[in-house]
C-alpha cells in the first residue's frame, strides 16, 4: 500500500495524525498557567471531597443508613474527578477505591477498604454494622491525600495524560457497570470522570486549537455526545446537578451509545500530550 | 494564548487564595517543569539491526510461509475457498456507526485496513510522543502470512438504524436455538462478523487489533472466539487427509471441491437465485456455532460407539463400509443401517439421496480450547464455520435432520450466529458493502 492510501485508511474515523510532519512545539512555558489552573480545580474538587467524606463518614458511623447510601455516590464525584492525581498515590488509592476483585479473598480480604467496602455494606448487606472501623479509615486516609497533593508538583504530563486516562477509565469500568456494582450508581463515577477529563482538554484546548482545529472539533462532538446520553439519565433533566438513575435501568442500546464515543475520546485525548510535546 | 494582564493563575472556584498560594509554596509554582525540554525526549532506540555476534535470544519459530499472501481484490472474499490455515478467530462485534454515512466509513476503513494487512508491509513511524501507529507486535514490517479477514453481516445490521430493510439478503435471519441448543446471549449473534484467520495465531491477534485500533467508534466487540486446525503432512501418495477435530475425528471429509468453480457457483455463491437482492451477487451466507464437545466423557466412550455414533472409522476416518477417508459412501445396500446406523451424524447429515447435493455446505472450522468449567472439565470444542449460497438449503436443512441424533449426548452448541458475508472488493474504487449500500439509496 502505498503511503498515501495508508494515511487514507489510517484517518478514515480521523484519528491519526499526521506524525512528525507538522509538530510545532508547545512552548513550556505556555503549559505553566493551564497546569496551575488545574492544580486549583484539583484542590478545589479535594477540598470538597473532604467535606462530603465527613458527611458521608459521620453518617456511617452513626448507623443512619439511609443517609450513609443516599451521600455514597455525591461524594465519590470529587475522588472521580481528579483520579489522574489521586492514583499518583497508589497506597491510597488503594486504600480509598479499590474494588472486591482487586483482592483474591474478594470482600473477605481484610486488606479491602474504602469507598467500595463501605459500598458493599450499605448497598449488599444493607448495614452500617460494623462498619464504624472502614468509615474512621476512610476519613482518615482521604484526610491523608489532601495534605499529600497539597504539597504535591504537578507533572505537566501526568496532568495532559489525565485527560485520555480519565476516559480510559470509563472505558474500562464505568460502561461495564462494574465500578459501582453493589450501589449500581455508575452514572455519578462516569459524570466524574467525563467532567475531569473535559477540564484538561478545556484548560489546553487553546494551546492546540490552531494547530489542529479538527480534533478539538472531533473531541467536543464526542464529549457532547457522551453528555447527550447521560442527560437522560438524571433523575431531573433540567437539573444538571441533581444525579443519576441507577445503571441497571441504562439500555443496552445507551451502554453501546457510550462506547463509541468514549473510545474516540480516548483515542483523540492519547494524542494530547503528543500535541503539546510532552 | 490568554489575554489577561495579571500574572496570577485565575481562580474560578470558591477557593481560599492564600491557601492556594499555600499549597503551591513548597514547590514554587507546583509545576514540574524540569525535563520538559523536547530534546530530553530524543529516542536513541537503534533500526531492527542483525547483531554481528551469536545473539543470546530465547529462539524464535521459523517458518518459510509467512510471505503467502492472498490477493485481497477479487469478485468474492478470502476466506472461504481459501485453504484453510493452522489458526482462524470469529470475532462478533456491534456497530456504533450512528447512521448510513457513519457505516459507509466504517467499511470503507474495514477494506482499506484489510487491504494493507493481507498485503503486509511497514507502518509509518512517528513522533515518539505520540501513540505509536501500529500495536507493534510483529514488529514495524509485517508479513501477510497467509492472512485473510472476512466481513459478513448479521441480521440486526438491517434494523431500523441504518436503513436497510429493504436490501436484506433474503434468508438472512437471527439464529434461533435448536433442540440441543444451550445459547449462551454473550456469544451469540452481532452486527458484523470478522473472520480473520493466518498460518500463524499472533498474525490473527495483530490483524484484529489493528482494525479495532482504526475503528474506535465504529465497532464494538460483542464475543470472540479462536481457534486452531493441526497442521498436516502433505501426502506423498495422494491428497492430504483431513484434519480432526477435537473428538479425535477428521472433520472436513467429504467437503465440496473448493477448486470446482461451477460447484462452488452452486452450493456456495449467492446470486443464481433471482429472489435474493442482485447486491449480494458474490457473497455467502456464513453460520457460525461454538459447540462445545464434552471430551472427558466422549474419551470415556467405547471406540465402537463413537464410530456408530459419527458413521466413521476413527483412525482413516473411512466409511463404516469400508474403503478409504476419500470414498463415497453409499447406504443403497444398506436401508435398515446394519453397517452404518441412520442416525449416524455422517449419514443424517448427507443421506446420499438423489437431490441431496444441493443442500452441501462448505464446512471450514477451526478447534477451539478456552478455559475450565466450574466442574473442572475442559472447555473445548469446535468454532464450526460453514458457507452456503442459500442458508435456509444449507444449514438450517442439514441441522434439522441432526437434530435428535446420538452425538448430541457430547456436544452442546453454545453460540454464533448467522451472518452474510458481502461480495468481494474488485479493485481499489471498490469497497466492502458498497452495492449494499447503494442498493439501498436506490430504494430510499
Amino acid at each position: 500500500m502505498s503511503p498515501r492510501s495508508l494515511f487514507l485508511a489510517a484517518s478514515a474515523f480521523g484519528l491519526m495524525t499526521l506524525q512528525g510532519t507538522v509538530q510545532a512545539d508547545v512552548a513550556t512555558e505556555a503549559l505553566v498557567e493551564p497546569v496551575a489552573d488545574y492544580k486549583l480545580y484539583v484542590l478545589d474538587n479535594l477540598d470538597r471531597f473532604v467535606t462530603h467524606t465527613q458527611d458521608f463518614t459521620q453518617a456511617v458511623e452513626a448507623g443512619d443508613l439511609a443517609r450513609a447510601q443516599s451521600l455514597y455516590a455525591p461524594t465519590r464525584v470529587y475522588y472521580e474527578r481528579i483520579e489522574p492525581i489521586a492514583e499518583l498515590f497508589a497506597d491510597l488509592d488503594a486504600s480509598i477505591d479499590a474494588r472486591e476483585d482487586d483482592y483474591e479473598k474478594g470482600v473477605e480480604d481484610p486488606d479491602f477498604t474504602g469507598f467500595h467496602r463501605l459500598e458493599y455494606g450499605l448497598f449488599e448487606q444493607r448495614t452500617t454494622q460494623g462498619f464504624a472501623p472502614y468509615a474512621k479509615r476512610l476519613m482518615a486516609d482521604v484526610n491523608d491525600l489532601e495534605a499529600r497533593v497539597q504539597g504535591l508538583t504537578f507533572p505537566p504530563a501526568t496532568v495532559v495524560g489525565g485527560a485520555a486516562a480519565l476516559m480510559e477509565e470509563v472505558a474500562a469500568t464505568k460502561v461495564s457497570g462494574e465500578e459501582d456494582r453493589y450501589s449500581h450508581t455508575d452514572l455519578w463515577d462516569f459524570q466524574g470522570n467525563v467532567d475531569g477529563s473535559q477540564k484538561i482538554f478545556e484548560l489546553f484546548k487553546p494551546l492546540v486549537i490552531d494547530e489542529d482545529p479538527a480534533f478539538v472539533e472531533r473531541v467536543e462532538e464526542n464529549f457532547a455526545a457522551v453528555e447527550e446520553t447521560l442527560a437522560h439519565y438524571r433523575q431531573d433533566a433540567d437539573d444538571p446537578t441533581s444525579g443519576f438513575v441507577s445503571y441497571e435501568q441504562v439500555s443496552d442500546e445507551d451502554r453501546r451509545a457510550f462506547v463509541g464515543p468514549v473510545n474516540l475520546l480516548a483515542e483523540d485525548l492519547s494524542t494530547l500530550r503528543g500535541k503539546l510535546g510532552l | 494564548m490568554s489575554d489577561r494582564s495579571d500574572n496570577m493563575p485565575r481562580c474560578p472556584f470558591s477557593l481560599d487564595r492564600r491557601r492556594f498560594l499555600q499549597g503551591l509554596g513548597a514547590t514554587g509554582t507546583g509545576i514540574a517543569m524540569a525535563g520538559l525540554s523536547t530534546s530530553a525526549w530524543a529516542r536513541s532506540c537503534p533500526a531492527d539491526d542483525m547483531p554481528d555476534t551469536d545473539p543470546e535470544v530465547t529462539s524464535a519459530p521459523t517458518s518459510t510461509a509467512t510471505t503467502d499472501a492472498y490477493p485481497f481484490h477479487g469478485t468474492h472474499q478470502q476466506g472461504i475457498v481459501t485453504p484453510r490455515p493452522a489458526n482462524g478467530m470469529i470475532v462478533a462485534c456491534d456497530v456504533l456507526a450512528r447512521d448510513r454515512d457513519g457505516l459507509e466509513q466504517l467499511l470503507r476503513t474495514l477494506t482499506e485496513r484489510i487491504a494493507f494487512l493481507t498485503r503486509g508491509g511497514t507502518y509509518p513511524q512517528g513522533d515518539p510522543r505520540y501513540p505509536p501507529a501500529d500495536s507493534g507486535i510483529l514488529g514495524p514490517t509485517i508479513a501477510p502470512d497467509g492472512l485473510t479477514v472476512t466481513v459478513s453481516l448479521g441480521a440486526s445490521l438491517f434494523d431500523a438504524r441504518f436503513g436497510l430493510a429493504d436490501v436484506k439478503p433474503r434468508h438472512l435471519q437471527r439464529m434461533t436455538g435448536f433442540p440441543n441448543d444451550a445459547l449462551d446471549p454473550s456469544r451469540c449473534h452481532g452486527d458484523m462478523s470478522l473472520q480473520i484467520c493466518a498460518h500463524t495465531h499472533d498474525t490473527t491477534v495483530h490483524a484484529l487489533r489493528d482494525i479495532l485500533k482504526h475503528t474506535p467508534g465504529g465497532l464494538m466487540v460483542r464475543w470472540k472466539q479462536e481457534g486452531t486446525v493441526p497442521v498436516m503432512s502433505p501426502s506423498d501418495t495422494g491428497p492430504t487427509p483431513s484434519a480432526r477435530n477435537y473428538l479425535g475425528f477428521r472433520d472436513g471429509t467429504a467437503n465440496p471441491d473448493t477448486a470446482d468453480t461451477a460447484l462452488m457457483d452452486a452450493l456456495v455463491w449467492t446470486g443464481h437465485d433471482s429472489e435474493e437482492p442482485a447486491w449480494t451477487r458474490g457473497g455467502s451466507y456464513q453460520v457460525v456455532r461454538l459447540i462445545r464437545n464434552f471430551v472427558e466423557r466422549w474419551d470415556r466412550a467405547p471406540l465402537a460407539e463413537q464410530e456408530a455414533i459419527f458413521g466413521r472409522c476413527k483412525d482413516s476416518g473411512a466409511p463404516l463400509a469400508g474403503g478409504t477417508e476419500y470414498d463415497i459412501p453409499d447406504y443403497s445396500d444398506d436401508p435398515d443401517g446394519q453397517v452404518t446406523p441412520l442416525d449416524a451424524h455422517i449419514r443424517l447429515a448427507n443421506p446420499r439421496t438423489p437431490g441431496f447435493e444441493k443442500h452441501r455446505i462448505l464446512r471450514r472450522p477451526f478447534n477451539y480450547s478456552n478455559a475450565v468449567e466450574a466442574n473442572g472439565q475442559l472447555d473445548m470444542g469446535l468454532l464450526f464455520i460453514v458457507y452456503q449460497a442459500d442458508l435456509e438449503a444449507g444449514f438450517i436443512t442439514v441441522q434439522k435432520r441432526l437434530n435428535g441424533e446420538p452425538l448430541e449426548e457430547y456436544i452442546k452448541p453454545v453460540g454464533g450466529g448467522y451472518f452474510f458475508t458481502l461480495p468481494g472488493v474488485i479493485d481499489e474504487n471498490d469497497f466492502l458493502g458498497r452495492g449494499l449500500l447503494e442498493a439501498a439509496a436506490s430504494h430510499a
